[in-house]
């Protein structure tokens, strides 16, 4: 067998393939040891009796002997799926909108669109509360209007949680399409129009044609992350909106019974590989790991062009119909009219969080029955939350270094070879994207504990960079994938070596790229708790853990001060880095 | 509440604390010159837990012994942290506070140390708060509370939350089966003495009933003190300092103690600790009346040795689930019934939520 194979591959192309793999190798022997091997210990635990240590397969047998789980699991995936259509369905025009802009002004938009990024999840969560509540900010409004006579029921539904994870999952959609879209070439459709292809038809034929890498991997990315939220399903959900990483937590920490989490776990981790597979073979995921444009042939692509078309033409009526009935200065005006409103939606919880960290009550409450400053003064007068703020500044910065680093290379190594274990390289990374946070955490918990990393920054950059690679990886890969490799071909006969080439021509093209995966893997780290509270051990926090611990007995309003005081500091940081970087 | 400024600069110091002996753990031959005073770390609940058990025990202990306390927040289920110290031998705390049930999931997979004294060493102490490997040092309680400016007929059992035409007003649960299913059985007629063995099926009859009235389910405590001070909700279960912290935050709101479950939270050591000694000295410390005074002060959760009401001041021992006048409308839940039963119940819970 083996000889078939030898004598049947090429010898030259076999060595080009493994050189460009090289790139990848840090990354894969990183996520070995610190991910893989942690993770594949606790999974272990599934087929061991909990009581007697010998192997067993009743944890199997308990999730086949009630439908209870696989409900559950449905309802993951539903809820899952829907984040992922309406973040695209809201930030692909989003996105199409600042990628047209003005170098200038795009910068700044794109300060907007990561507004909701800077505020922690648990602050988000109850802000939306405050929203969207029986009392709250929309259906005092609407009641006191006399619009309607009973409050809406916004909250504690599947409602109230698409509101809470489309808000959280918006940024990121738009962070993943923006540079692709970026890096598309305008000209082409206005070729396509030349050619007498009508707007609608060149749009869609060729611009969003173009832009389905990105678009594919946002949905990707707000679909897999989507499948691990607890926060906000538990907080805005209802009896219906239960997730299963919920009850893997519950397992976990409550129950203490890890062999049934490791089998809930290797549950939903064997779904969302079969719907990576699945989601590959309708969308062309490898069009994201490896570099070929031509995944989809024959009978799928037809069909893929054939509904492009047909879309083309039906968008086309709609517009001529639209501009018909609203005139021409209406329907130019109505792209960025929705985008403003998107961008009022994505920064409405952080605004109301100001007018709360001056609050002089004792509660999150809206509107605050009067206002002081006694909530930054606790803060400030407290070395354990500067201190809980600097760290958290200090893991996220150096996480997002390394896992931009690493993600980088591998996603470099993935574009330029095209070796069959190039998909399963590209599962590989994702993978710290779908094993519930939990799980990496306790897994992580064991390693760290032998090698002397509980309660170290270390320890805790380590963790965040296992969970911010998927996301610098997939981002990368889709800017590579509109990259033209001849370029580096280009500089390669023009004399450039390849370090050269790297630095003068590739990461310059694609810096749009990796200042996203760097934000990405920045904001992964910042917010993160599970992690933080396994290899913290109480001792060294982090700002979402110091805010987790603060609210033991309620929600009190410094966690309001800390948000406004982190969102200043980022945004100073970022106008500036903005200055920097554009020199006119 | 006085407390809420000079709260942070407490925890504070005790944090600077924590992070200099975290500096001196790293450096074994810093530890030798401080012969006589052992440092312990203590896991405690975090938030509002700290500056109160700082005051109320850590510091008298520290003056009484000469030993160091340095406490760490540890999270809300601390069992799985528990159990990952222990098998790995990293010993991040010395002591720990846990539930019953955390208590009774430890000592089943055998992660826990003896405290070293029993019940006759400390009379006064309620017997349930004492076990071989535990002593309890407050009391919660699971009540319900109801808003005053809402809810006009007010309801005083758990027949009267559970009747929704007689009672009017928007409901939450708790979507967990722990004491739910105790309040639906109530609410049928059991009395509080003969709760246990469970009757499930019963209990789910009864949950069928009210399934449609429940507006919200709730999962988490500092969710139930939101819940009833933005008036998302007219009446809902919940532990009674949460509830009480609404109130205290002037909240027009009552607490109904009749029917309550009360439950004990208290010390535990991980097994095979290195300061096993000074720990369950500590452990005994705690076990004060007057130290369980203080603590009491700022938290509303009741002390476990009695004598403690001798020098709590009338007004708030009424807010206190072991005061003599709440504690007999009150029953122990049965945390042995859960042990063994917990896994199955909540699956046919999360089951029937989802149906």
């Amino acid at each position: 067998m083996s000889a078939v194979t030898l004598s049947s591959a090429p010898a030259r192309p076999a060595r080009l393939r493994l050189s460009a793999l090289w790139l990848a190798v840090p990354g894969l022997v990183f996520l070995a040891v610190f991910f893989v091997y942690p993770v594949a210990q606790l999974l272990g635990l599934s087929i061991v009796d909990p009581e007697s240590g010998a192997f067993s397969a009743g944890a199997y047998q308990r999730i086949a002997a009630t439908d209870v789980y696989l409900r559950v699991l449905g309802i993951t995936f539903r809820i899952a799926g829907w984040t992922a259509l309406w973040s695209l369905l809201i930030g692909y025009p989003l996105a199409y909108w600042i990628a047209r802009l003005p170098n200038m002004f795009r910068g700044r938009m794109l300060l907007f669109v990561m507004v909701p990024f800077w505020t922690s999840y648990l602050v988000k969560t109850f802000a939306w509360m405050i929203v969207l509540g029986r009392n709250g900010i929309i259906n005092s409004l609407a009641t006191g209007s006399g619009i309607v006579d009973e409050p809406l029921p916004l909250l504690h539904n599947q409602f109230g949680v698409m509101v809470g994870m489309v808000h959280a999952m918006v940024p990121l959609a738009v962070m993943t399409m923006l540079p692709v879209m970026a890096g598309i070439d305008r000209r082409l459709v206005q070729a396509a129009q030349t050619l007498g292809a009508a707007p609608a038809r060149a749009f869609w034929l060729v611009y969003f044609k173009l832009s389905l890498p990105g678009v594919a991997a946002a949905g990707l990315l707000v679909f897999i992350s989507s499948l691990g939220f607890f926060i906000v399903p538990a907080f805005l959900g209802g009896r219906q909106e239960t997730m299963l990483a919920q009850l893997i937590i519950t397992q976990v920490q409550e129950l203490l019974n890890w062999s049934f989490a490791g089998a809930l776990s290797a549950m939903m981790l064997v779904a969302a590989l079969v719907s990576c597979l699945i989601y590959d073979r309708l969308f062309g995921l490898s069009t994201i790991a490896g570099g070929s444009a031509q995944v989809s042939t024959g009978r799928i692509r037809d069909l893929g062009l054939a509904l492009l078309s047909a879309v083309a033409t039906l968008s086309g009526h709609l517009a001529r119909l639209a501009q018909t009935l609203l005139g021409k200065r209406v329907c130019a005006g109505l792209l960025p009219g929705f985008c403003w409103l998107v961008i009022a939606f994505l920064v409405l919880p952080t605004l109301l969080v100001i007018p709360l960290a001056f609050t002089s009550s004792q509660f999150l409450e809206f509107p605050p029955p009067g206002y002081g400053l006694s909530w930054f003064q606790t803060y400030f007068s407290s070395p354990l939350w500067i201190q809980a703020t600097i760290r958290s500044f200090a893991v996220a910065f150096v996480t997002a270094l390394a896992a931009t680093a690493i993600g980088g290379f591998a996603a470099l190594a993935l574009a330029n070879s095209r070796t069959r274990w190039g998909g399963l390289i590209f599962a590989l990374f994702l993978a710290p994207m779908i094993v519930p946070r939990i799980v990496v955490a306790v897994g992580l918990f064991y390693l760290f504990a032998r090698l002397g990393l509980i309660a170290t920054d270390l320890g805790l950059v380590i963790g965040h960079t296992v969970l911010a690679i998927p996301f610098t990886l997939v981002t990368i890969a889709a800017v590579l994938k509109t990259y033209d490799q001849r370029l580096d071909q280009a500089a390669a006969t023009l004399g450039a070596n390849r370090l050269r080439t790297l630095t003068g021509v590739t990461i310059p093209l694609v810096k749009g790229g990796l200042v996203a995966a760097f934000l990405f893997a920045f904001i992964t780290s910042f917010d993160e708790l599970t992690i933080a509270i396994f290899v913290s051990g109480g001792v060294k926090t982090t700002l979402p853990k110091q805010m987790w611990d603060d609210m033991i007995l309620q929600l009190n309003p410094t966690l309001a001060a800390v948000s406004v005081v982190v969102f200043i500091v980022v945004t100073t940081m970022l106008l500036i880095a903005e200055r920097f970087r554009s020199p006119s | 509440m006085t407390n809420t400024m000079t709260r942070p600069t407490r925890r504070t110091l005790l944090q600077l604390a924590g992070g200099a002996a975290a500096g001196a753990l790293a450096a074994p031959y810093l530890t030798g010159t401080a012969r006589a005073a052992t440092q312990i770390t203590v896991a405690d609940p975090g938030g509002p837990f700290g500056p109160a058990f700082r005051k109320a025990f850590y510091d008298p202990f520290e003056k009484a012994t000469g030993n160091k306390v340095v406490n760490v927040a540890r999270e809300a289920e601390p069992t799985a942290q528990f159990k990952a110290m222990v098998e790995t031998k990293s010993y991040t705390w010395d002591v720990c506070t846990l539930t019953l049930s955390a208590r009774d999931i430890l000592k089943t997979q055998g992660l826990l140390d003896p405290i070293g004294f029993a019940h006759a060493d400390v009379p006064r102490l309620m017997p349930e708060a004492i076990s071989p490997e535990f002593m309890g040092t407050d009391v919660y309680s699971t009540i319900f509370a109801y808003r005053t400016d809402r809810v006009k007929n007010a309801p005083a059992s758990w027949a009267d939350f559970f009747n929704v035409e007689k009672f009017p007003g928007r409901r939450a649960l708790r979507k967990n089966p722990i004491d739910t299913i105790e309040q639906a059985l109530l609410a049928d007629g059991v009395p509080l003495d003969k709760l246990y063995p469970l009757d499930i099926d019963r209990a789910f009859k009864m949950l069928d009933k009210i399934k449609p009235h429940v507006a919200v389910w709730w999962t988490g405590g500092a969710q139930s003190t939101q819940l009833l001070q933005s008036g998302e909700v007219d009446m809902l279960p919940g532990w009674n300092a949460r509830l009480q912290a609404a109130i205290d935050g002037g909240t027009p709101a009552k607490i109904v103690w009749n029917q309550g479950l009360y439950s004990i939270e208290g010390w535990g050591l991980p097994k095979g600790g290195p300061k096993a000694d000074v720990a369950r000295q500590f452990i005994r410390f705690c076990s004060d009346p007057k130290a369980q005074a203080v603590f009491t002060e700022v938290l509303a959760y009741g002390p476990t040795n009695l004598d403690a009401y001798q020098t709590i001041p009338a007004e708030r021992a009424k807010v206190l689930p072991t005061s003599p006048e709440n504690l007999k409308l009150m029953a122990i839940a049965n945390e042995d019934w859960w042990s063994a039963n917990r896994s199955k119940v909540t699956e046919r819970f999360n089951s029937w939520l989802l149906a």
